[in-house]
């Protein structure tokens, strides 16, 4: 009799390769209608269908843009060297945006791995930590001295990524993407949570310098040196708490 | 032993807008642990505001309580977060296993039915049990292979880690009526043999055909064979807390919770009847 362990491991190779190994084939009981290698087969498929789903249901537009037979490629080949070790689902596509990106397969997109990491950058801010946002009337308390030393925190629920390629205008495009060409283009993006609800929106330089600088904890008055005019700083900010990403604690007048 | 919940279901994303504004009224909800097992946002929200209603239980899937690797510490601790923060009326996994090597299958694998297992998991649970500081039950699941090497049908398997580990029992009719198909047992015998006072829920979903087996998936309503044994566990055991899954092809609420109000129709009428036996 094999002991448990000698017997998952005979199970667990068979699982993933797909390829049912002779001797645990006969410690299987079979039937006449359905035999063992086809006892075997029906969780090898529940097992490579269930994490193949999980893959599109975090990675939407990958699977649209590339079309099903290539996104079962994609998930599969992903899945044989990325076994999920994590009880949890969710964290299943972690290593996707860079697998794409290193070890591309033949046919699939060049922007194709900066699009998955603005979709697993969602996934992220999707259920980051909650935290209270800044409110305008904290900001209508600051007295006109105490502005340049002020230092903002941002909330955990938003994310600053930097990619090739404008993918925030293929993401848009949704389930069926456009024929038209798409030229690589630095693009930064960010990435926040409003409610309960995800979005992202391309940020021009101006933002994105002052965002770095907004979240690296400067004063300020730091974070204004990249902004041409005091009336840009006012509108970004105030667009920025519109938005809801800077947190409340994190107000806090330099001394 | 175990707290009656009434008839409740599955809490499921598809549903979370009626959850968050307090229009799905169900006796209770379930929720699939692993999946609340994050930092914030929606699902964490919903949760929060279902157990702010009704109770709720924490059902998991990668506990992987017949596996051979060590029980992972870091799960037990997000459950045991879990379980702190909602405290929820009932605590259940699966018994099976689903890791190997650090590596997970997100799946329920089925364990050979022989005194090693039964020593094997029971003592995994009571540890379980010890971490968590409460009694937990384990679910039969559907399974479409056993092994030669098993010295016991698997209601004695069940009925022996129960005993053994001290914990409750999650019985899913459905789970027996697929296994009784695929592996030629009769679910009857089954049903009868479980021991009644470890039974701390009930679980009803729909299955597939296909053809040469009967598949778990959750993805449709429950049939009336199934139906029928649910009367049969009703007329023996009294009043269980039940919970209809739906996990595929979810449908409108509406349609779920009618499967709910089914089960506690069939509980009323099996009680009702048995009620006029004895008087």
């Amino acid at each position: 009799m094999p002991d448990l362990r000698e017997l998952q491991a005979a199970f667990w190779r068979s699982l993933t390769s797909g390829a049912p190994e002779a001797r645990l084939l006969g410690r299987i009981r079979a039937t006449p209608e359905l035999p063992a290698a086809e006892r075997l087969d029906i969780y090898a498929r529940m097992y490579r269908d269930r994490i193949v789903e999980a893959l599109r249901e975090d990675f939407p537009r990958v699977a649209a843009v590339v079309g099903e037979e290539r996104f079962q490629a994609l998930a599969g080949s992903y899945l044989a060297g990325h076994p999920s070790a994590h009880p949890s689902l969710r964290h299943f596509g972690r290593g996707l945006p860079a697998f794409i990106a290193t070890a591309p397969l033949p046919g699939l997109p060049a922007y194709l791995a900066d699009l998955a990491r603005l979709e697993w950058a969602r996934g992220n801010v999707f259920d980051a930590p909650d935290a209270e946002p800044l409110g305008l009337d904290a900001l209508r308390a600051v007295s006109p001295e105490d502005w340049g030393g002020l230092r903002f925190a941002l909330v955990p629920a938003v994310d600053l990524l930097i990619v090739d390629w404008p993918v925030h205008e293929i993401w848009g495009a949704g389930e069926s993407p456009g024929e038209d060409p798409v030229m690589p283009r630095r693009t930064a993006l960010r990435v926040w949570r409003e409610g309960f609800a995800v979005y992202h929106a391309a940020m021009d330089g101006a933002e994105e310098a002052a965002l770095v600088r907004l979240r690296a904890g400067e004063p300020f008055a730091a974070v204004c040196e990249v902004l041409e005019t005091p009336a840009e700083a006012a509108a970004l900010l105030l667009r920025w708490v519109e938005d809801g990403i800077i947190a409340r604690p994190g107000c806090r007048p330099s001394s | 032993m175990f707290p009656h919940l009434g008839h409740g279901i599955g809490l499921r994303t598809q549903h979370f807008p009626r959850v968050l504004d307090g229009t799905a009224r169900a006796d209770w909800f379930e929720a699939i642990s692993e999946n609340f097992m994050i930092r914030g946002g929606r699902p964490l929200a919903v949760l929060e505001r279902a157990r702010a209603s009704v109770p709720v239980a924490l059902h998991g899937v990668s506990l992987s309580i017949g596996a051979s690797d060590p029980l992972s510490a870091g799960y037990l601790r997000e459950l045991r977060a879990l379980v702190d923060r909602f405290e929820p009326a009932i605590v259940s996994d699966h018994l099976c296993w689903g890791s190997f090597g650090g590596h997970y299958a997100h799946d329920l694998l089925p364990l050979p039915y022989t005194e090693e297992a039964v020593a094997h998991v029971a003592a995994r649970v009571r540890e379980v049990q010890d971490r968590l500081g409460r009694r937990i039950l384990v679910e039969n699941v559907s399974s479409y292979l056993g092994f030669t090497h098993s010295t016991m049908p698997e209601w004695e398997f069940l009925t022996a880690i129960a005993t053994e580990a001290d914990c409750g029992i999650l019985l899913d009719v459905n789970n027996v009526y697929v296994s009784g198909v695929n592996h030629g047992f009769s679910p009857e015998e089954y049903l009868d043999a479980v021991p009644a006072e470890r039974v701390g829920q009930i679980h009803l979903a729909g299955h597939s055909d296909h053809g040469t087996h009967l598949l778990d998936t959750h993805d449709r309503r429950v049939i009336p064979a199934v139906w029928e044994l649910y009367r049969r566990v009703v007329g023996r055991l009294g009043r269980v807390s039940t919970l209809v899954e739906w996990d595929e092809h979810v449908p409108e609420l509406e349609e779920v919770l009618a499967e709910a109000e089914a089960a506690r129709a069939v509980e009323a009428e099996v009680l009702r009847t048995s009620r006029a036996r004895s008087a």
